[in-house]
């Protein structure tokens, strides 16, 4: 019977992690160019608490989706300020799958990233302001409804509203009702926005 | 107590909340079904009505309450032959492509993850050695893992009731299996033919040590994880598997709500997943 | 009847254009992202997809240039965006999008472009 079986698992092929496991070897590593070797590297930099500011400095760079998963994945387990800060930079970067994909990281932190929301909901860039509602889409948080009425009430720019209204159909309360309804007057001219005020007013008013 | 409803607008909500998170859709059909588990779970958490019930599920930080519900919507069976066009693709689609990249003649590496009681990797080494002509050919190895040491020791052993096998051919079950008290035993050959390990994909240290597959099943299991677990699993599978290697999930998963990391593939007899060539 | 893919992780913006579309005689299925655009546009074939640009895990862009590059029948694309600059636009015509529109859209703007698309007589 040709299949076998294998009594040992395979021991781990050691090319791909060829520099030393500390801090200098793996920040070396980090700029290989292999992409496993700098994956491996940005997993193991994990155990690095210094490490999130050399790790920002390589997914600005980064093209490789694997790597740039696993520098993500470290950041949001490292979750420390200087982490945070590095997502929120990166935020403004020209590459839209990296905004996503920075966004998915920084629902993973909400104690940390729920401090400086209020800063994020009022950046001068409405694509900014637009990812922090989106990073509100699950973050756990008693204010998350306030941050929403407040975005409604004052956020000048329409999208981003539409991507509070979007969220305040889900977890909207009679809190919202005021807000939904100014907003509907607000932009009387546009038919998503009359549709989904509706449709969170019908929800709200059923429970 | 007052009787708990679920309006249309809470079905509608709860909806899209549950299709965002797993991928499952439920039909205006399903109405009933779903409301029922709804009131049931709205009861067992004492949250009175939907809405705070709702706002539990949606803020639970650790995501316990979603896995209860997907472990209540779905069915998690396990048979001898189950989502057999997995097993279809596998061998008129997916070792074709593998055996034409390979260089050398090395044993193809099948990882089955997770083993539970053993019906997934005996169901996999059946299906070759009955469907795939390659086998005359090639070796191959079919690793199987499970976190719980207990099951392992029943794959191992390899007992089945008469409803684990139903959907085998008869001629099959003559061929591979003898009867026993209660009962099938898979065959002796079988046995000896599948590895089974425990691991803990959360574990690093566990992990580490698989490399090389060719193709990974893994069946209804990331579907009970929460997000961040998903990813690390799904980081996990992408370093156990050589480039172009495949990923089959369950057929209530989707990718879609794990990781970006591999490429949609759709073969004839099933849509998988599989690892970027590029990456070597 | 049309099939149209509209692909948006944005639950009412999915909702609003369903409701847009199937008004207008159209079957619609959704996708929350590029990935599941993906598998479901391996899965049966559509007339068109109307595609957002920041989604989780595979955006607007990735899927276009997935789907672009699969041997299957290619609909035409319309791309949705809050994005107004114009690297965006040339970004997602680069990508294969056939018509770039900015969000929120209006009922008539989209299926104007999507008659034109589908080359169907205006009613």
């Amino acid at each position: 019977m040709p299949i076998i079986k294998q009594h040992t698992i395979q021991t781990v092929d050691v090319d791909e992690r060829l520099q030393p496991r500390d801090f200098a070897g793996l920040t070396a590593e980090l700029a290989a160019d292999n992409s496993t070797a700098r994956r491996w590297a940005a997993r193991d930099l994990a155990e690095f608490p210094e490490a999130a500011g050399i790790l920002v400095e390589r997914l600005k760079r980064e093209e490789d989706t694997s790597v740039r998963e696993a520098i993500l994945t470290t950041l949001a387990r490292l979750g420390d300020p200087a982490a945070v800060a590095g997502l929120v930079e990166c935020l403004r970067s020209e590459d839209a799958s990296l905004r996503n994909e920075v966004i998915e990281a920084m629902k993973e932190l909400p104690d940390e990233v729920a401090p400086i929301m209020s800063e994020l909901l009022e950046d001068h860039d409405p694509d900014v302001r637009i990812f922090a509602v989106n990073i509100l889409e699950s973050l756990c948080h008693p204010q998350v409804e306030a941050w929403l009425i407040s975005v409604i009430e004052k956020d000048a720019h329409v999208n981003v509203c539409a991507t509070a209204l979007d969220l305040l159909s889900e977890v909207g309360t009679l809190a919202s009702r005021p807000a939904l309804q100014q907003l509907k007057a607000r932009f009387a001219d546009e038919p998503y926005i009359g549709f989904t005020v509706d449709l969170a007013i019908k929800r709200i008013d059923e429970n | 107590m007052t009787e708990i409803t679920i309006s249309e607008e809470d079905f509608r909500k709860f909806r899209e909340y549950f299709y965002r998170k797993t991928g499952i859709q439920f039909e205006a059909s399903k109405r009933y079904f779903v409301d029922k588990r709804l009131v049931e779970r709205i009861e067992a958490t004492d949250s009175g009505h939907f809405r705070n019930y709702f706002m539990m599920l949606r803020f639970d930080a650790k995501g316990d309450e979603l896995q209860t519900l997907v472990n209540l919507m779905t069915v998690n069976e396990t048979y001898f032959f189950r989502e057999e066009y997995q097993f279809q693709c596998l061998v008129n689609s997916m070792l074709g492509e593998i055996v034409r990249r390979k260089k050398d003649d090395s044993p193809i590496r099948i990882w089955s993850v997770p083993s539970s009681s053993g019906e997934e990797p005996y169901s996999i080494a059946i299906y070759l050695l009955e469907h795939w002509p390659g086998i005359e050919k090639w070796d191959v190895e079919i690793i199987s893992s499970d976190i719980d040491t207990d099951i392992i020791t029943r794959a191992r052993r390899g007992h089945y009731s008469p409803r684990s096998v139903q959907h085998l051919p008869p001629r099959l079950l003559q061929k591979y299996f003898v009867p026993c008290v209660g009962g099938y035993q898979i065959s002796d050959d079988l046995r000896d033919a599948v590895e089974f390990t425990r691991v803990n994909l959360m574990e690093a240290a566990d992990v580490r040590a698989y490399r090389g597959f060719d193709v990974i099943f893994c069946r209804n299991l990331l579907i009970y994880y929460d997000d961040m677990s998903r990813r690390q699993a799904a980081e996990t599978f992408f370093d156990a598997l050589n480039p172009g290697g495949f990923i089959c999930l369950g057929h209530s998963e989707s990718m879609s709500r794990i990781s970006s990391l591999f490429r949609v593939r759709k073969f004839p007899e099933a849509i998988v997943y599989q690892k970027p060539l590029g990456d070597l | 009847m049309k099939r149209i893919l509209v692909v948006d992780d944005a639950a009412t913006v999915r909702l609003y254009h369903r409701n847009i579309l199937e008004a207008a005689g159209y079957a619609v299925d959704e996708a929350v992202n590029g990935i599941e655009a993906m598998e479901k546009a391996l899965q049966t074939p559509f007339d068109l997809y109307v595609v957002d640009i920041n989604m989780p895990k595979l955006d607007g862009y990735g899927f276009l240039r997935e789907i672009r590059s699969q041997e299957i029948a290619q609909p035409p694309a319309i791309m949705v965006s809050t994005e107004a600059e114009s690297n965006d636009r040339h970004r997602a015509y680069r990508a294969g999008a056939n018509i770039y529109l900015i969000k929120p859209v209006k009922p008539d703007g989209l299926l104007t472009y999507i008659r034109l698309l589908l080359a169907e007589e205006r009613t």
